[in-house]
């Protein structure tokens, strides 16, 4: 699956405060975040993906090696899956899917 | 030797025993006789021919590692027997362990999810694509077989074989992946388990600082506000070319948005793989070469600031749409910090401007949120008045439990303020700098209509720059953290690092080094200091008189107030408080209200002016208030009730009312604003009309008098009629100059009594050519006096023919001119009223009968006949005798209508006609001759004197057409010069080659 998204969808474009990866948001809907699924459950639910995506975000990566990439290490994104990153998500995830994130052994860092 | 320790390892590598059972088991139906048969001589090379029949070649060495592998722990052969053997074993194992984690599948790596991975992953780490593997590999191989070979060796027997058979698989398997697959793949695999792991998630971010390993990072120009898109082409290229023969080497491609906008940056080893990765990618500029960024820069370009968190009260600006650029106070934060409630002062034009494009711009409208059309409304508090007026249907009353709660046109307002939801990428939080004025909007809304300033809300606003505010030289306290309360100097600042010289205490003498955060600055009661920003008090100089924590109470210099601001926007001051406040106005400056009110600055407050506007009435203003200031225009002109101009600087006395005198500081349109230094009240400004004003002094010495009247200038006023007696304008004289060539003396000046010939002239001055020396001077004509060339006689009337001439001149020559035609005109008027008159004009009239008859010597006037064709031309010529010829004239109409008497009295009505443009110059040069002169009906140019309606018709209208003249006369008919005058009009040819222009 492509990870191209048209400039005529960047405005439905919303970036995982976990792992910060950026998806249209029907993307997030169809398939969940990629990196995050399993604690956070994206998947066709529209409430988690407003809770934990967020529309705001700054910077946009672009992953084609995570693992050799510098830049990824950094970012702390070079365990993910490569694709298009935030560099910075703004919003604030609910406390309660932070701890699920925590018991996932998947250390949050704002 | 090696085998010893790795013998431990049996734990690691169970990942290899894990799955060589499970095959093992599915395949024992196939061949147990052989595999018994084969595993009890393990160690022959017979096994390996047998093997040997399968028609890989490469599987052969493999086979036969696997061979001398199974043989090692018998043997216990040391491992490096065999080394090239073994790379290659190395690598098919390599190849084996990924195959066969594709292969197994998910079964098997979900197992691997016990407890053991641990240790799998350690070992993943460590040895990603290292030599150690091999070893490791090997000795699991062998460690692998080991066991088999010891305690089943039928079933080892089989395996082996159906291990060369998977191998065999695997290997096709392999050849047929890609390498970068492959190698995905495995980097997927790890990846995966770290992400399970979370290792460098953990990892402090300054541990990760790049090294000289890492792949290097360029910049590009790209361009601005495509940054986006471009990174998802390039995402798109990735995947576009990642399973093609030659795949994009880029790592990873970032652009950081509105922080560094037009810049991309590209993450690879060398520098051709960026070139070759965007080589025609639209919105990259490759024009400019990739600019290689400097390991020690790399983090920057990822430096996220943290964004401010928002919080309620804080004031933040919109940055786009309607209200771009406005201030707005937050009300309320969504809980995932994206969404804000926000409280603006609206913006609404309450549909004034929409009626234009009613129905059809629904589409517009939701196209461009910011593309309003039309000017942008004001801002103003919402107003439910307003609103019902056109939209009374879009305004329901809102169910809040504020009762000023409305709803107009989806929005909330509320007291006034509008309530709508921002994304909180669309708001600035910082550098918001709120001014006094735009924060005093949102804080006069207090329930009791007091202003009550948040200082906490704004203090949160401002808070963000203070590293800026210590300087070295301040007396500063460290307030936070262990070495709270030491108290020193400033020596030095670095961005947010303070040096302080420590005053006090037992580190006095030492230079220690503070996070600006945790100082403040310290101030003593009676400190004399100035405030250098942050509040509405800035440049205010004061006394210290309290100090609570990092407030400090100040009594200022310049009112004697006490005001509170932060310690760190406080200063020691060495000046005192000499402060001009607003800065942008100052006193005495024209100031442009609206457009039709200006007014005059009279008073500068800190943040208000007071002003005088035009009418008179006194304002105070923010001076957001004001729309511009109007320069002084130094040469404006007006008039004052005489008609005198008025200048900038002149001073002005009120005619009537208080007789207020002053000098002029701007004239605007028909008002004056003039400063009196002995008046107290407004500054001593006043305002005046101009027409309600007289100049008493002119700036420079200016004489007002010897400028004409621009009101007489005015042919508006010039009408006959408009005003009373108003005159027509003086006659102007066209063509040559009748001067030029004249014979003259100078009467003043440095050259006075020199003869000389005038070459040239201007309407004041002529160049005159002076008979002794030959030398051309320029001299003002009033100084002239015309002569005979021949006889050196005074020509009296040139200077008074000079219509343009000054008045003096005039006076000179003008009154015995006008005494010329005076008697004959008195004589066409009734003689009783002249009669009364000609005493009056008696200096005139004395001189003036001999004038004429002097008139008469050069003329000959006395005889009209005489005068008439041939010498009146001269008369003429020597320019002496406009009157005179006028006499001749006079004589001549006579001539013609043979009247005697009477025909000379008609002449003169005739002559009146012509001369009525010379009556009137007198009374243009002297006020009080006009005053006389309208009493007499001739002068009154009444209508009812027949003297005064010939006097322009004819002028005008007689002399080219004589029938004409002929029906005009009738009106002047009572005098019996109604007859001459048409022969008149004839003759006045001649003359109107002088006169006749000027009527013009």
């Amino acid at each position: 699956m492509s990870n191209f998204v048209p400039p005529s969808q960047h405005r439905s474009l919303r970036a995982c405060m976990v792992c910060s990866i950026v998806l249209p948001g029907s993307r997030f809907r169809r398939e969940g975040c990629p990196n995050c699924e399993e604690f956070l459950e994206l998947l066709g639910h529209d409430d988690a993906i407003q809770e934990c995506t967020s529309q705001v975000f700054e910077g946009l990566i672009t992953l084609a090696d995570p693992a050799s990439s510098w830049t990824a290490r950094w970012q702390r994104l070079d365990s993910y899956v490569p694709g298009v990153y935030a560099v910075k998500v703004t919003g604030i995830l609910p406390e309660e899917v932070i701890s699920t994130v925590e018991a996932a052994g998947v250390k949050y860092i704002p | 030797m090696s085998n010893f320790l790795n013998q431990d390892f049996g734990d690691a590598s169970d990942e290899e025993d894990d799955f060589n059972p499970a095959p093992a088991d599915a395949s024992d139906d196939e061949a147990t006789n052989n595999d018994d048969t084969n595993r009890r001589q393990a160690n022959n090379q017979d096994d390996d021919d047998d093997d040997d029949l399968q028609p890989n070649p490469r599987r052969q060495s493999a086979q036969s590692d696997d061979e001398e592998e199974d043989a090692a722990p018998t043997t216990r052969r040391p491992t490096n027997q065999d080394d090239d053997e073994e790379e290659e074993d190395d690598e098919e194992e390599d190849d084996d362990d990924d195959d066969e984690d594709e292969d197994i599948g998910h079964t098997r790596k979900r197992r691997r999810k016990g407890p053991r991975n641990q240790f799998l992953d350690v070992e993943a780490e460590v040895d990603d694509e290292d030599e150690e593997e091999p070893d490791e590999d090997d000795e699991i191989a062998g460690e692998e077989m080991h066991p088999d070979d010891l305690l089943e060796l039928p079933a080892g027997a089989e395996r082996d074989d159906r291990k060369h058979r998977e191998l065999d698989r695997q290997r096709d398997l392999a050849a047929s992946m890609d390498a970068e697959k492959q190698a995905q793949a495995l980097k997927e695999r790890y990846g995966r388990n770290r992400a399970a792991n979370v290792d460098s998630a953990v990892v402090p971010q300054r541990l990760l600082l790049p090294s000289v390993d890492d792949p290097h990072i360029w910049r590009l120009k790209c361009k601005p506000g495509k940054e986006r898109e471009v990174v998802f082409a390039i995402m798109k290229r990735i995947e576009d070319r990642a399973g093609t023969r030659e795949p994009l080497q880029l790592i990873s491609a970032f652009e950081r948005g509105g922080v560094m906008a037009g810049n991309l940056y590209c993450e690879a080893r060398v520098v051709e793989d960026v070139t070759s990765a965007l080589e025609g990618l639209q919105n990259v500029y490759m024009g400019t070469k990739p600019m290689m960024v400097p390991i020690t820069e790399m983090p920057d370009l990822l430096r996220t600031r943290k964004s401010k968190s928002l919080e309620p009260g804080m004031y933040v600006r919109v940055k786009r749409g309607k209200y771009a650029g406005d201030l707005a106070q937050i009300d309320e934060v969504e809980s995932n910090g994206t969404e804000v409630t926000l409280r603006l002062i609206p913006r609404l034009d309450y549909g004034l401007n929409e009626d234009i494009n009613a129905a059809a711009d629904n589409k517009r409208k939701r196209f461009g949120f910011g593309a309003n059309t039309g000017p942008r409304p004001p801002q103003r508090l919402f107003s439910e008045n307003e609103a019902r007026k056109r939209h009374g249907r879009y305004l329901t009353k809102g169910t809040g439990f504020t009762a000023n709660t409305w709803t107009y046109m989806n929005d909330t307002y509320v007291d006034g303020f509008l309530i709508k939801d921002f994304k909180a990428n669309y708001l600035q939080s910082e550098d918001v700098n709120p001014t006094l004025e735009e924060v005093t909007k949102f804080a006069a809304d207090a329930e009791d209509g007091t202003e009550n300033l948040d200082l906490s809300a704004l203090a949160a606003t401002i808070k963000s720059n203070s590293s800026g505010a210590f300087l070295p030289g301040d007396h500063v306290e460290i307030w936070q953290g262990e070495q709270r309360g030491v108290v020193g100097k400033a020596v030095s600042v670095h961005s947010d690092i303070v040096r302080i010289l420590v005053s006090a205490g037992e580190l006095s003498g030492q230079i220690i080094e503070s996070p600006v955060k945790g100082l403040r600055k310290l101030f003593r009661e009676g400190d004399h200091v100035k405030v250098i920003g942050g509040s509405k008090y800035f440049d205010e100089v004061g006394m210290v008189v309290k100090i609570v924590e990092d407030r400090v109470t100040i009594l200022t210099d310049s009112n004697q107030t006490e005001i509170t601001v932060f310690s760190k926007d406080l200063r020691v001051a060495t000046d005192s408080g000499g402060q001009v406040g607003v800065g942008k106005y100052d006193l005495h400056e024209l100031v442009q209200l609206d457009a039709a009110t200006v007014a005059v600055v009279i008073k500068v407050d800190r943040e208000s002016l007071r002003v005088l506007d035009q009418t008179g009435a006194v304002r105070s203003l923010l001076p957001s208030n004001i729309s511009n200031k109007l320069e002084r225009r130094k040469n404006a002109v007006a008039t004052d009730r005489e008609g005198s101009e008025i200048h900038i600087d002149d001073t002005v006395k009120e005619e009537g009312g208080e007789g207020k005198q002053g000098r002029v500081l701007h004239i605007h349109r028909n008002f004056l604003f003039a400063h009196n230094r002995e008046q107290t009240d407004n500054a001593g400004v006043f305002v005046v009309r101009t027409n309600g004003v007289k100049t008493v002094a002119a700036k420079g010495g200016r004489v007002a008098s010897a400028q004409a009247g621009l009101m007489k200038m005015n042919p508006a006023l010039q009408r006959p009629g408009a005003q009373q007696a108003q005159a027509m304008p003086p006659p102007r004289q066209m063509g040559r100059d009748r001067l030029i060539g004249k014979t003259i003396t100078i009467r003043r000046g440095p050259h006075k009594g020199l003869l000389g010939i005038v070459k040239d002239s201007t309407d004041t001055h002529a160049r005159v050519e002076i008979h002794g020396s030959k030398k051309i001077i320029s001299i003002s004509k009033e100084f002239l006096t015309v002569r005979d060339p021949i006889t050196g006689a005074v020509i009296q009337q040139s200077a008074g023919q000079r219509p343009g001439g000054p008045p003096a001149g005039g006076a000179g020559g003008r009154p015995p001119a006008w005494g010329g035609a005076t008697p004959g005109r008195f004589g066409a008027t009734p003689r009783p009223s002249d009669g009364g008159r000609t005493p009056a004009w008696k200096p005139a009239a004395g001189g003036r009968t001999p004038a004429w008859a002097g008139a008469g010597q050069a003329a000959g006037g006395r005889t009209a006949y005489g005068g008439s064709g041939v010498s009146s031309a001269p008369a003429w010529q020597r320019g002496g005798g406009g009157s005179t010829a006028y006499g001749g004239q006079t004589a001549y109409g006579g001539q013609t209508s043979y009247g005697g008497q009477t025909s000379y009295g008609g002449g003169t009505a005739y002559g009146g006609g012509t001369w009525n443009p010379n009556t009137r110059t007198p009374f243009h040069a002297g006020g009080t001759a006009y005053e006389s002169g309208s009493k007499t009906p001739a002068y009154g140019m009444d209508a009812p004197t027949p003297g005064f309606n010939s006097a322009p018709t004819p002028g005008n209208l007689d002399q080219p057409t004589p029938g004409y003249g002929q029906y005009r006369t009738p009106a002047a008919a009572p005098t019996p010069g109604a007859f001459p005058e048409t022969p008149g009009a004839w003759s006045a040819e001649t003359p109107a080659a002088d006169g006749g222009p000027g009527y013009d």
